[in-house]
């Protein structure tokens, strides 16, 4: 018959017994000699024994309702004398988190496995599910929710009443074919910047409008942010950037993060940087709506090579932090511009562009 | 009894890194594959590696909580702040400022009420599901009685600019203090607005004097602080808790940490989190008489503790 050395406690009192417990067919036997020096004997039967999940080289077994009786035994030999003995009875239950008792190897394949996880995730998983999301969202909340951040944000800025409105007339002679009602704002500002925001608002720095010398760079800078509005990629920009922290906050074990960039947001939305695959697919866009009003890319060269210049002036141009390398987008638009055919004549457009630069004061 | 005025003892924490590993890795990848569900089985498993690592008196601390019943807490706790932001969002979608502004009182008049039910939740579920030579820890605070506590303290927090909040800080220790049983033994927190509040305003002017670098000495003297004032009574015996810890020990515990966490990507959170336990409880000393072996057991079966609302809406993200 087999006797582990263990520490009892009876549930009543802190007192640790030193005791042995001897296994019997159906039920414990446990012995201890108490603090008026008498043997006492306590029997625990098989069916009422629990055990805790073990996680050290410590074997927890409790018995019987609140107050729960103790025992703790660190006999290694425990575990194989309980399987051979109790066949039936399953003590220690073989769990998935226990593969870290197993080996070094599987760790360290765990560890390989995760991080590719994690990296195939961040990369292809979210920007995935974040589109799905942004996709599946009705138009009129997206309008409601870009009207909402327009107007928290205009407040912040001057609006040039005039030239918003010569150059939404401007903007109306150009089919963006898109079915978001577009709307530009022009505001004062020193710098050299324009964005979209979810469902039609545009808004225009004035100071790239007074660098500008032709309609085509402005039909450009037109296109490229309406395509931004029909790709709902502000949307995109933020259940991605929402997603991700999500993600890693799970991940880390920061619930209290989630609450902290769900108040963020508002911040989040105002500062909205796309990606570059995301300028890449509005530059795309704005190039084939812009071919198809029948306005020469040549617009986007110059746009692009104003951009570059005033980037170059400053180095702190925020259109310019994410976009794609100028260069790049210079040479594209180079070579879409010289297979261009179909040029129609643009008078109308040439009106209006007037306008504007009467308007801007020129 | 002469000699127990000498007595002193520590708790001592025997768990290591890699082992902790094993458990943080397997349980990132189920709460991964479980899209974040399993993450109160992954937070029970931590918890009860951790507690039994924990050693006073040659015997290990328990932990007994259940991912499953902590789950049920979980799922609340994200249905209520998912609520409470939807109202906010929804509000500032109408886009008329009447409403938001409503919107706004409501969001920020939960978030009042939430963090007092949650502490309160929280103490009671950890509490009694926290044991020692199968004796079980316990909170009996007053739900009703703390929120009131809490919000009218916020309250005055807000009016008085934050200077309040000092005070409510140590009104709230005070209470959770008061309210802590571990079997017959009960505790008592002895610190005051007053000396808390200076040695608040000390440690901020000397962070800016010094460009921050104060802050090490700033942590330790509220660390201090915090532990230096907690006192445990078993019968008519007094305890008192003392901290050793120094400025030093806390440069190479943050320093050390913030580099083990970033150098491995966060993988390194196990080693931070065996390193941070090991610096508390290493500075954690209980000095007076206490018979180990005599506190009774006085707390009631706390199995419908799994129906407490919210239970452990702030336990979460707690280690």
């Amino acid at each position: 018959m087999q006797h582990f050395s263990i520490s009892y406690y009876d549930g009543t009192v802190s007192l640790s017994n030193d005791a042995t417990l001897t296994l019997m067919p159906d039920h414990w036997l446990i012995h201890y000699v108490d603090e008026s020096g008498e043997l006492q004997a306590v029997k625990w039967k098989l069916e009422n024994i629990t055990t805790d999940q073990n996680l050290t080289t410590l074997f927890i077994f409790r018995y019987g309702d609140f107050p729960q009786q103790t025992i703790e035994c660190k006999e290694e030999a425990l575990p194989r004398a309980l399987k051979e003995k109790y066949p039936s009875k399953i003590f220690f239950e073989r769990k998935l988190t226990h593969i870290f008792k197993q080996n070094n190897t599987i760790l360290i394949g765990l560890v390989l496995f995760l991080l590719a996880l994690l990296g195939a995730a961040y990369l292809y998983i979210l920007p995935f599910v974040a589109e799905k999301i942004a996709s599946n969202i009705p138009e009129s909340v997206e309008k409601r929710l870009g009207d909402a951040i327009y107007d928290g944000m205009i407040a912040g800025y001057t609006v040039d009443d005039s030239l918003t409105r010569s150059v939404n007339d401007f903007a109306k002679s150009i089919n963006f074919k898109t079915a978001y009602p577009i709307t530009v704002t022009v505001v004062k500002e020193n710098e050299v910047n324009a964005f979209a925001l979810p469902g039609g608002h545009v808004v225009v720095f004035d100071q790239i409008l007074l660098k500008m010398k032709s309609k085509e760079e402005l039909a450009a800078l037109l296109g490229h942010e309406v395509a931004h509005v029909h790709y709902q990629h502000s949307l995109k920009s933020m259940f991605r950037g929402l997603a991700g922290y999500l993600f890693v906050s799970l991940l880390l074990n920061d619930i209290n993060g989630i609450a902290a960039v769900m108040a963020d947001n508002s911040n989040m939305l105002v500062n909205l940087t796309y990606s570059r695959e995301l300028e890449t697919e509005a530059d795309r866009k704005a190039m084939k709506v812009i071919q198809s009003n029948g306005i020469s890319l040549k617009g986007f060269v110059d746009l692009f090579q104003l951009l570059k210049n005033s980037a170059g002036n400053a180095g702190q141009y925020e259109i310019l932090s994410s976009h794609p390398l100028t260069e790049e987008r210079i040479t594209y638009a180079k070579a879409m511009s010289r297979e261009q055919t179909g040029i129609r004549d643009q008078s109308q457009l040439q009106r209006k562009w007037i306008d504007i630069g009467i308007n801007s004061g020129k | 009894m002469e000699q127990s005025y000498n007595e002193r003892r520590q708790v001592t924490f025997h768990g290591e890194g890699a082992k902790l590993f094993g458990i943080y890795i397997v349980n990132i990848l189920l709460t991964f594959f479980t899209l974040g569900l399993y993450y109160p089985w992954a937070k029970a498993a931590m918890l009860k590696y951790l507690y039994e690592e924990t050693e006073f008196e040659q015997s290990r601390f328990t932990f007994h909580g259940t991912g499953r019943e902590m789950f049920v807490g979980f799922i609340k706790a994200i249905g209520i702040i998912l609520a409470i932001y939807c109202v906010l969002f929804l509000a500032i979608l109408s886009n008329k400022p009447a409403v938001i502004l409503i919107g706004m009182l409501i969001f920020y008049g939960a978030l009042l009420l939430l963090i007092p039910v949650a502490i309160h939740g929280s103490l009671r579920y950890r509490m009694s599901r926290s044991s020692w030579r199968g004796i079980h820890f316990g909170y009996r605070g007053d739900l009703k009685e703390f929120v009131r506590v809490f919000v009218i303290g916020s309250l005055i927090t807000i009016f008085t600019l934050g200077i309040y909040s000092f005070w409510l800080i140590i009104e709230i220790r005070k209470y959770i203090f008061k309210h802590l049983r571990f079997g017959n033994l009960t505790f008592s927190y002895e610190g005051d607005g007053g000396t808390f509040f200076v040695l608040h305003l000390k440690g901020y002017f000397l962070l800016v004097i010094t460009l921050g670098i104060y802050s090490f000495w700033y942590v330790r003297d509220l660390f201090n602080y915090y532990i230096d004032n907690i006192r445990m009574y078993q019968d008519d015996k007094k305890l008192t808790f003392r901290s050793n810890a120094t400025a030093g020990g806390y440069f190479k515990l943050i320093v050390g940490n913030i580099l083990i966490i970033l150098f491995t990507l966060g993988l390194g959170t196990p080693w931070a989190i065996v390193r941070t336990l090991n610096f508390v409880f290493s500075n954690i000393v209980i000095e007076g008489a206490l018979d180990v072996n005599a506190i009774r057991q006085t707390e009631e079966s706390y199995k419908d503790a799994t129906g407490e609302d919210l239970a452990d809406m702030i336990d979460i993200g707690l280690v």
